[in-house]
């Protein structure tokens, strides 16, 4: 509020001698990751995601068990061999504009998810799907290129939205989605304004206006969330002792997909030998290392796992530490008195560097010496992350069938490991023509289970969001961004 | 004169043109280039990358893009920012005119601070008055100004609540908004140049008390009072003037880190970013203008002690 807003409202109080309802307005940040180049285009390798989580809708959303629940799409069903996908879709949706939705909006905005001018990320995650068909306004036929019975999972992803048929040139200009609010105004370096839509299809949001204003760097967010300018914010563990046991504030943690890993490329040596790179895997203390690196409860320990704690398809076993069990695999290999290995990390992430002093020490008891080498955090993904011998990985969450995919299959893009192991890679195919959940399951698990037994990365936990509410905001229960319900939220009085 | 004026200005071209050639080649030589930082771990989808490259013009050889740039710039041509795909003109204007703004409101507020305090510490030499402000100066100096700046929201905007923490205004809003913004960053660029000023004054004052001038205006029974106004003040604070210039110019190494952490929407704040985007035109105009405005102050300065001191005018004697 300006200073003139300020003294007009106060002016208006007296005259009017009953208090005037105050706008309910949620104050958000953004980090301005993309430099300025955000886009409202939720398939643009841009996407500036928060306010399109808020402005357009997806086909399903993830329930309380992380599975897909209806949003515009009501329901689906596959053809035996989960080849094709029909989905029937939500009655009575309205774009932003007031135009109808329907199944060729859905058509329009799945079958550009492969257009070449756009370098849609999502493209290496959908990019199986062969055509969409409209059989009636509310019915849509999602004909694939191979069996998919996870395709719903997929649907989740959050940067699969709605816009309307033929809106893709405009859609940064005229952002019209069918989400819980529509755009006032747009400026990624300054401020960004979005207002409620009355009309909503699940009735009218209980906020009146969400405000994002650019605050690129992240010390200066944790100055305006303490300060009372921000009413969210994302943060980090190191970064929860300062708002933690104050009232002003509410501080939620929550599972999430996200992990640092260790890649030891399988087709160079030592790496290429499965025995040494199972012993640089099971030589560490896993929880006593999560412990180290984010607290005893900051996180889940696992198995060389990239799937999230809490989806269905994660495989659950043990792994303690075996320094026994790594000496007899290196000395089988041909490295009895142990083995010297260079290890490159960076800053490009907090904690990365921590990461991998933490693992030399633990591998250390087992003969594994590893020289630690910090390569500049400029440049890490393109000079070292996929061509230095083993370093040090990050990735965000996504379903189970897409990590395993986009990280691992024969040839994958982002295969940072060069795993090439056709018995994985059939397994998977196996696991997507599967329709019935718990025979997937266990093709999924058994998929996992040939990562921990062969592969060469090492993930030994998965750490939990973060986020900081201020005390006023109800409404958002800890969970990610992508899983809030945002016209249930709310400001108290 | 005229002939030492333009010596000058020639001098500060090529000191603009050394300027230019550094930069550009700093950001050559940094790991990355835009287009990986734009895309991060897409810069592994070969196709993806050399298009990006191809959009940004990065592959044509850094010597031909030099040249290019400067060519442009010579019609006074800055560019297009290659993240922002906008003409630099658009970006950087209204960022330098907050930083304007933040700069005058600093210097309005602490020039005059600082010459009050140094002549009132000086005055009272070695008194717990001179011995504290003296000692506060001190401390204030050495701060850094990210600590500064944090303490400053800590307690003006945290703990008393007077103030917002850091900046919310657009980098387009009104000047008058911008200037009820600036409050604690500009107390925060003040502080340290504030304590160099003051420090300056002080003992020049003290300098020219101890001259034969003021002994003889004391012997010839000036009252106390006409011997601070008419005598010791005009001779003791010209001399600083130059120099507070040059405090001035150096305070603008300053701004990068109080508009960040204030997040003041400047051009200190875009010169992180750009830096972090390896957007090489957006950076290179950036520091053309800090060089530009470094270098004018510099040259102001000079002229000022020129004009003040009638004994460096000329070059005989």
């Amino acid at each position: 509020m300006t200073i003139t807003q300020r003294l007009l409202a106060g002016v208006m109080i007296c005259l009017i001698g009953s208090p005037v309802m105050a706008e309910k307005l949620l104050l958000r940040a953004n980090d301005l990751s993309f430099g300025g180049a955000e886009s409202l285009d939720p398939l643009s390798p841009n996407r500036f995601y928060e306010v399109n989580d808020l402005i357009y809708s997806r086909l399903v959303r993830q329930d309380d068990a992380g599975q897909p629940s209806p949003e515009l799409a009501t329901s689906w069903t596959s053809n035996a061999d989960a080849t094709e996908w029909t989905l029937t879709l939500q009655t009575g949706v309205t774009f932003h504009d007031g135009s109808a939705f329907d199944a060729a909006d859905v058509a329009y905005s799945l079958g550009r998810i492969e257009d070449p001018a756009l370098e849609s990320p999502v493209s290496a995650v959908l990019g199986f799907i062969d055509r969409v068909e409209v059989v009636d306004p509310l019915t849509v036929k999602i004909v694939l290129e191979a069996p998919h019975a996870g395709l719903p999972i997929l649907l989740l992803d959050y940067r699969v939205r709605m816009i309307p048929d033929g809106a893709g040139p405009t859609i940064q200009e005229n952002p019209i989605g069918t989400g819980p609010f529509k755009v006032e105004s747009f400026d990624a370096e300054g401020t960004t304004r979005l207002v409620v839509n009355e009309t909503y299809w699940e009735g009218r949001p209980l906020l009146d206006a969400i405000q994002f204003t650019a605050i690129p760097d992240s010390e200066a967010r944790n100055q305006a969330m303490l300060a009372g300018q921000l009413d969210l914010n994302t943060i980090t563990r190191d970064q929860m002792a300062l708002y933690a046991d104050n009232p002003a504030f509410q501080v939620q943690s929550f599972p999430s997909g996200g992990w640092f890993g260790i890649v030891f490329r399988t087709d160079t040596p030592p790496f290429d030998n499965p025995a040494v790179r199972r012993a640089l895997r099971i030589a560490v203390d896993r929880q006593a290392m999560m412990t180290l690196m984010v607290g005893e409860t900051g996180g889940t320990v696992g198995c060389d796992t990239p799937v999230r704690v809490d989806d269905p398809f994660r495989a659950m076993r043990d792994c303690p530490q075996d320094i026994e069990g790594a000496k007899a695999l290196l000395a089988e290999a041909g490295y009895p008195d142990g083995i010297d290995i260079e290890l490159v990390t960076s800053d490009v992430e907090p904690g990365m560097v921590r990461f991998a002093e933490v693992y030399q020490a633990q591998v250390a008891p087992a003969g594994i010496r590893v020289s630690l080498k910090v390569a500049p955090a400029d440049g890490y993904w393109d000079d070292v992350w996929m061509t230095a011998p083993a370093s040090v990985t990050s990735w965000g969450e996504r379903p189970a069938d897409q990590i395993l995919n986009e990280a691992w299959r024969t040839g994958s893009s982002w295969n940072e490991s060069y795993y090439a192991n056709s018995v994985y890679d059939q397994t998977l195919d196996q696991a997507r023509a599967t329709l019935d959940p718990a025979a997937a399951k266990s093709l999924y698990v058994e998929a996992q289970e040939i990562l921990f037994q062969d592969g060469g990365t090492f993930i030994p936990y998965q750490e939990d969001g973060r986020q900081v509410l201020s005390a006023r905001v109800r409404g958002i229960a800890p969970v990610g961004e992508d899983h809030v319900r945002w016209h249930l939220v709310d400001l108290a009085e | 004169m005229f002939a030492l004026i333009l010596g000058r200005l020639g001098a500060a071209w090529i000191t603009l043109l050394v300027i230019a050639v550094v930069v550009f080649v700093g950001v050559e030589l940094m790991p990355g280039d835009a287009c990986t930082a734009l895309l991060g771990r897409d810069a592994v989808r070969v196709e993806v990358l050399e298009n990006c490259r191809d959009r940004m013009g990065l592959n044509r050889s850094p010597v031909e893009r030099f040249f290019a740039w400067a060519g442009d710039l010579a019609q006074g041509d800055l560019g297009v920012s290659m993240k922002r795909e906008r003409p630099i003109v658009d970006i950087v204007g209204p960022r330098l005119r907050n930083t304007l703004i933040l700069a005058v409101a600093a210097a309005l507020a602490g020039v005059p601070l600082a010459i009050g305090l140094g002549v009132m510490v000086a005055l009272r030499r070695e008194r717990p008055f001179d011995i504290i402000v003296s000692t506060t100066a001190l401390v204030a100096m050495t701060m850094p100004e990210f600590v500064v700046a944090s303490l400053l929201i800590l307690i003006f905007a945290i703990w008393l609540g007077w103030s917002a923490g850091v900046v919310t205004a657009a980098y387009d809003a009104p000047a008058l908004t911008l200037l009820f913004a600036t409050p604690l960053p500009a107390v925060t660029l003040a502080l340290v140049y504030v304590a160099h000023i003051l420090r300056m004054v002080r003992s020049s004052v003290i300098d020219t008390a101890g001259a034969d001038f003021i002994l003889m205006a004391r012997m010839k029974g000036v009252p106390e009072r006409r011997i601070v106004r008419r005598h010791l003040l005009p001779n003791a604070i010209l001399p600083t003037i130059p120099v507070i210039g040059l405090t001035l110019a150096w305070l603008l190494s300053g701004v990068v880190i109080v508009e960040s952490a204030f997040n003041y929407p400047g051009i200190g704040r875009l010169a992180v970013n750009a830096v972090a985007d390896r957007d090489l035109p957006l950076v290179q105009a950036i520091t053309l203008i800090f060089g530009l405005i470094y270098v004018s102050m510099t040259l102001i300065a000079d002229l000022l002690a020129m004009a003040l001191n009638p004994r460096l005018r000329t070059r005989r004697l």
